[in-house]
């Protein structure tokens, strides 16, 4: 019945950690400007495991909880 | 909207032939075998047409440009994380890529697609891990590659923590094909169903029936189109470089030698 607050616990904590990548990531890119490149690949990558999070639990809650 | 039609006709025909127990299989499997042969004729019909403006010198043609881009681009990424002797995994991971990005594009205009069907998506990620299994066991032996995984050798009463970290390491393994595979499905499966949800609100919320206000989410999806396929591709060439430590060494040498 409440599923939606577990939602919207779970993408809470998925904003705030993809904010602190980026955050990381821009402090890195304005320090040194000719390292964006690498920064922006990393960003990336790292995004990418913290999107992964998300959809593990939307999944696991869909297919053990019926939500 | 034709095309559509055209396959559910053909699926429906398809649905004649099979058994009447295994209907719905046959039909969702019938599903991504059409999607996926229109995902290789757009391929190579792309490919083809991009072959045709490379000549001796220089590339004609925008298409033929693009490719080269692309490639350079590719190649970069994988030199990138594996050191010069990543050149070898180039047609593997470049394969990837092409694959996943032609089929996330059509996810955009087409309500199936490859990549929007979960067994499609662990299919391939557990080839992607399937072969990072096969060439850390070709660099170090079956045996060296399993004591890989037990972290690094601590001795005395540590032994108890190298065997958590063996149980950990073969678990985080596993999931990686978990990961790979749920991420790609999330992502475009998700793209479809997030269009079907901003259509069903604008249709009742502002009452506007006429235009189907998902397809205003287009712009994002396709740079997660590409952004998927790149991470897929770049994943693939980091856990073989955690792999095989061939010509890591010398990446790291050419670089302390230009940085001092």
């Amino acid at each position: 019945m409440y599923n939606f607050v577990g939602y919207g616990i779970a993408m809470l904590g998925v904003g705030i950690g993809l904010g602190l990548i980026g955050n990381g990531a821009m402090h890195g890119m304005s320090r040194q400007p000719e390292a964006i490149g690498k920064l922006q690949t990393v960003m990336l990558i790292a995004m990418a495991f913290v999107e992964v999070i998300f959809l593990v639990t939307l999944f696991l809650g869909k297919s053990l909880l019926g939500g | 909207m034709d095309l559509t039609r055209l396959t559910t006709t053909l699926l429906s025909k398809v649905e004649q032939f099979g058994s009447k127990k295994e209907e719905a299989h046959i039909v969702s499997s019938a599903n991504v075998f059409v999607y996926f042969a229109f995902v290789l004729a757009v391929m190579f019909l792309t490919i083809h047409i991009a072959k045709k403006g490379v000549n001796g010198r220089v590339f004609k043609g925008w298409l033929a440009g693009a490719a080269e881009q692309l490639y350079l681009f590719i190649e970069n990424m994988v030199v990138g994380t594996m050191g010069a002797g990543g050149r070898k995994y180039m047609p593997f991971i470049a394969t990837f890529w092409l694959v996943i990005f032609f089929a996330n594009v059509i996810s955009l205009f087409f309500p199936h697609s490859p990549t929007a069907d979960l067994s499609f998506n662990l299919g391939m990620a557990l080839i992607s891990i399937g072969y990072v299994q096969y060439q850390g066991i070709r660099a170090n032996g079956f045996f060296g590659h399993i004591k890989h995984f037990a972290g690094p050798k601590l001795g005395g009463a540590m032994v108890i923590i190298s065997g958590m970290i063996f149980i950990i390491e073969i678990i985080s393994e596993v999931l990686k094909n978990l990961s790979l595979s749920l991420r790609l499905y999330g992502n475009i499966y998700g793209g479809h169903e997030a269009a079907e949800a901003i259509s069903n609100l604008a249709g009742q919320a502002m009452h506007l029936n006429w235009f189907p206000a998902g397809t205003l989410l287009v712009p994002i999806k396709l740079l997660a189109c590409v952004v998927q396929a790149m991470i897929f591709s770049l994943l693939t060439c980091v856990y073989i470089s955690l792999v095989s430590h061939h010509d890591h060494d010398e990446s790291h040498d050419l670089e302390a030698a230009g940085a001092h």
